[in-house]
Parts: C-alpha cells; structure tokens; sequence
C-alpha cells in the first residue's frame, strides 16, 4: 500500500515538472514561431538599425526599423542600473558594515517593500511627481529618458540592495577576525576591504536586476514620452517593450506589423540571454582567479 | 587614510538613508494623497461617472484582481513547487537538471509584456477562449512560475542533509519523507515564496492587457469572464487625465495597503521558519521525523 503511494506521488510530481517545462518550452517555441515570418518581409539588418518605424501605411510604404527602441531600451536600462548601483552599494555597506543581525532583520524587509510595489503604481508616482518636477526645471512636456532610469533606478533597488549586501556580509566575515586583531577602524575596513574585495561578484547581482530593467514595460511608458527619437537624457524615447504594450491592441493578426512586434519580443529576449551570458560568463573567469 | 574611511562612511549612510526614504516617501505620498477617496462605499461600489471611474468605486477591480491572482497562484504555484522538488529530490541526471533550470532561466528572463502577447496570440485567439480570467491568469501563472520554483528550490536545499538522510535511514519512502519532513520544515519559505509570487502577479499589468483584463466589467462569476484588474484600472484612469485623479489615488491607496498586508504576511512566515531553523526545538524535530 505504501509502495504505491509512494510510486503515485512520484509520478505526480514528476509529470507536473513534465508538464510545467514542456508548457515553458512551448511559450519560447512559440515566441520565436511568431517572429520569424518578420524576417521574410524586412530584412535582418533593415530591422535591427533601421530608425523608421512606420507599421500602418498613411504615407503609401510602411518600414519596420527598431533600432531607436533598443538604442532607448539600453540607454534606460544603463542610466537607471548606475544610479540604482550608487545607491544600494552604500546600503549595502551601511547593512553589511554597521549594524548587527537584529537591525538587517527589521531593515531588510523594509526594503523589499520596494520589490513588491506594483509598476503602474511606480509609473503613476513618476507621473505626479518627477514629470512635474521635470516640467517646472524647464523640460519641455516633462516625460524624459532621465525620468524614467530614476523611476526605473527605485525599482531595482531592492534587488541590487539585497544581493550586493550577502555578497558584502559574506567578504565582512571573512576578514573581520583578522581586521579587529589588526585594530583597523570599522570604516576603514570596509572602505578598503569589504569593498573592493566585494566587486567582483556585485557583477552576479546586476544579472537579475537587468533583467527586470529591461524588461519593465508600465513605469518606464508612463513617464519617458513614447516618441520614437533617439534617445537623449532629456528628450523622449521609447523601449521595445512599451512599443509591443503600446500597439499589441491595433496589430492585425497575421500580418507584418503583429509578427513584427514578436520579433521586437524576441530581440529583447536575445539581448536579456547575451547579456546575461556575458556576465555569466565574466563571473566564472573572476571566481577561478579568485580560487 | 582617513579620507577614504570618511566616504565609505558617508556613502553607506547617504545610500541607506536614500533607500529608506524612498521606501517612505512612495508609501506616505499614496496614502496620503489616496485617503481622501477611501470609503466604504469606494472598495464595495462599482466605478460610475460621465467618463467611466471619476466617481464610484472599484469593487469589481479588486474582487477581479483577487480571481487573476488565484488563478496564476493555482496554475503556477503548484507546478512550481512540484518542479523545486523534482530538481532537489528526484532528478538524478545532471544534464537533464541544466536543461530544466535553463528553460525555466528563459521564462524568468522574458519580459512581462511579451508573456501577454503569448497568452493574447495562443489562448485569446488560437484557441477562441477570448478575454477571460483564465487567459489572463495563465500568463501570470507562466511569470511566477520560476519566481517561486527559485524560492522553493533554494529552500529545499538549505534543508540540512542529516535531517533527509535520517528520514531515508529509518525506513520511510521519498513521497513521507517529503510530507512530513521536508515540507514541513520549509513552511515559512513556501508559503512566504508564494504569497509573494501572488504580490508579483496582482501588481503585473503588462501580461493583462490584452489578455483578460478590460477597461469595465462587472464582477466576475466565472473563470470565462473577462474582468476588471486594479493595476490596469489605475493605468486606464491616469491615461484619462486630471478629472478622476482622485479615484486614481484611491486605487494605488488599495494595491498598496494590500501589498503592505501581503508583505508583513510573508515576512511572520519565513521569520518564524528561520528562528524554527537556527534553533531547532529538539522534540519537535523528533515528531517531524
């Protein structure tokens, strides 16, 4: 009787991990079904630096050219990664470096908070706030790349914030017995231990936190204007993602402009996989140097 | 020397001190701004007005939200757990094992938005379910499917060995050990994991859009209904303008109460699992095994 229990509950589970990869197997297969038929009618090249994006035919000739939307997705994404970087690395030092396990516990919470916010709520903040901040300092109707990487920069804080600060309580622990034999001040120890010694695997945390950077479609539309320009810090642009919200809704199904939104899809994935490798990649290389 | 010291020092401070004062800054300004508009009647009537939303309440949007989310946590949740399980406990091959973190590291990097295009080409229009509940919560399911399987699978491996391979010593089969051991002990993890996961997916418009969610519905009674979501209720009043800003203050006053709650759920959960998992009680881990 227990045998079969036992052979039933492992076939439950197997057949549910069965089932939960193929169907994620199946959404990836599907994306990229979506998107090849794109490539048939513009080619390659034309729609990677192509800067016309003209899906519906007003002027007699449509053009698809993504090549604004990832320069506007990178550019976001950099700008907000550095200042969210700036930022949670002195957290995670104040966290790793100057208080004890019971004010961690209270704080650590606390911040993640941020991760549970919802992104409209992010994007809608950053309308009532920042775009009228933008508005009054001059910037012509408010919504701007800036904006939109320091709405985006709040968003990755708690990740950076929580990765950067195990990485860095890690490095604390293992040099803190022969720091205190030395008699080094607290500060000094971490601005020339914990830290440098901590920059390396900090390269591991940007990995989840691009990707959520990228990928951000509702704060990031909300407040960076959705003009297909080339992005400048304070003009408007638009990601890949806020194009595929923005026109997923008037696509006809089937014909260049829908599979062409895949394959902005597609793009987007691509890039998340290259850079992700790439730092993948990086990390292994530093973590044998430092074995 | 002393220079260095004194940036480290005024960095750590600048930096926590910004973080904090985000975290009670977005939080202070919604509830500030949004209490005006709670009432009762705002969180139990349905939205009214010449333009829809600028008197009236959100009672289908939160009740439609809730059956998004239970949808995505039924349908995701529970392949998530299986699969943590099936990678910590029963896969024996290391290659079958990289495949299947590799799919699910796919998932977890493709962007929300391009989730709901999948679930609007394939279950919308495809298969002909329509606008429905049940589009919409598949592809939240599909996007916290390795949010949770990650939480899962790291908590079972944090499990100590002893305690599994003690299981195994005594006699009992992998399908006890796991009732009775091992879920038992990672509790806090699973249920924290999950109410989180369900945070994610009550928060996430971009997979909503076109899938299940729209603009005006009553609330829902079945799980072929379109229904109302409040992420996207929010959106739809901010991109009508100035005359129902107040009920737009109103909304984010509820996701953000609610994400509050949910938190505070999540952290008694794993904070109680962790002071379980430092200290064991010696008689209660008797009775577990």
């Amino acid at each position: 009787m227990r045998k079969w229990i036992d052979r039933i509950w492992s076939a439950a589970v197997v057949l549910l991990t069965a089932l939960a990869v193929l169907a994620l197997a199946f959404v990836i297969y599907f994306i990229v079904r979506e998107a090849l038929p794109t490539f048939r009618e513009v080619p390659l090249r034309d729609f990677l630096f192509g800067s016309r994006w003209m899906p519906i035919d007003y002027t007699g000739s449509t053009s698809f050219g993504i090549f604004h939307f990832i320069l506007g997705t990178l550019y976001v994404s950099a700008l907000a990664m550095l200042l969210a970087l700036a930022v949670s690395l002195g957290a995670s030092l104040f966290l790793s470096c100057a208080v004890g396990a019971r004010t961690r516990q209270i704080l650590y919470p606390f911040i993640d908070l941020l991760a549970g916010i919802p992104s409209v709520v992010y994007g809608f903040v950053g309308l009532m706030v920042l775009v009228k901040l933008f508005l009054k300092a001059g910037v012509h109707t408010g919504s701007c790349v800036l904006a939109a990487a320091i709405v985006l920069a709040v968003m990755l804080l708690p990740y950076l914030v929580s990765s950067c600060s195990e990485t860095m309580l890690k490095v604390k622990c293992r040099y803190e017995g022969a720091a205190d034999a030395l008699g080094i001040d607290r500060w000094h120890f971490a601005a020339t231990v914990v830290l440098p010694a901590s920059f390396r695997s900090i390269l591991l945390s940007m990995i989840l936190a691009i990707g959520r950077a990228m990928g951000e479609t509702m704060a990031v539309m909300m407040v960076m204007g959705n003009a297909n320009l080339f992005p400048t810090l304070l003009g408007k642009g638009e990601t890949i993602a806020s194009v595929i919200a923005l026109e997923m809704g008037t696509a006809v199904a089937g014909s260049t402009h829908y599979h062409a939104l895949y394959a902005a899809g597609l793009v987007l994935m691509l890039m998340l996989f290259l850079i992700n490798s790439a730092i993948g990649l990086l990390r292994r290389r530093f973590l044998r140097e430092e074995v | 020397m002393r220079i260095r010291s004194i940036l480290a020092r005024l960095w750590a401070w600048a930096g926590i001190l910004l973080t904090i004062g985000m975290v009670l800054f977005l939080f202070g300004f919604v509830f500030w701004k949004g209490a005006g508009s709670i009432s009762l009647e705002f969180v139990t009537t349905a939205p009214k007005g010449a333009v829809l939303g600028m008197e009236g309440g959100i009672w289908p949007a939160i009740a439609g939200s809730f059956c998004f989310t239970l949808t995505a946590v039924l349908l995701g949740g529970i392949p998530a757990v299986a699969a943590a399980l099936y990678m910590v406990f029963y896969c024996r091959h290391k290659k079958l094992q990289s495949l299947i973190r590799a799919v699910i590291q796919c998932i977890a990097g493709i962007p929300s938005i391009v989730l709901g295009l999948f679930s609007y080409s394939f279950f919308v229009r495809d298969l002909g379910l329509g606008r429905c509940i049940l589009s919409g919560g598949i592809a939240l399911a599909v996007m916290i499917l390795p949010f949770i399987e990650v939480r899962a699978e790291k908590a079972f491996r944090e499990l100590p060995p002893q305690t599994i391979q003690s299981s195994y010593a005594l006699g009992c089969a992998r399908s006890y050990t796991i009732w009775h051991v091992v879920l038992p002990a990672c509790r806090g993890e699973l249920v924290s994991g999950v109410i989180l996961g369900a945070c994610y997916a009550m928060g996430a418009t971009a997979p909503l859009i076109f899938t299940g969610a729209v603009a005006y519905a009553s609330a829902p009674t079945s799980l072929l209904q379109p229904a109302m979501a409040l992420p996207l209720h929010l959106y739809l009043l901010v991109a009508q303008g100035a005359t129902s800003l107040g009920t737009a203050y109103g909304t984010a006053f509820v996701m953000m109460a609610l994400i509050l709650v949910s938190n505070l759920l999540a952290t008694l959960f794993t904070g109680r699992s962790e002071r379980h998992g430092s200290h064991p009680h010696p008689a209660r881990r008797q009775r577990r095994l």
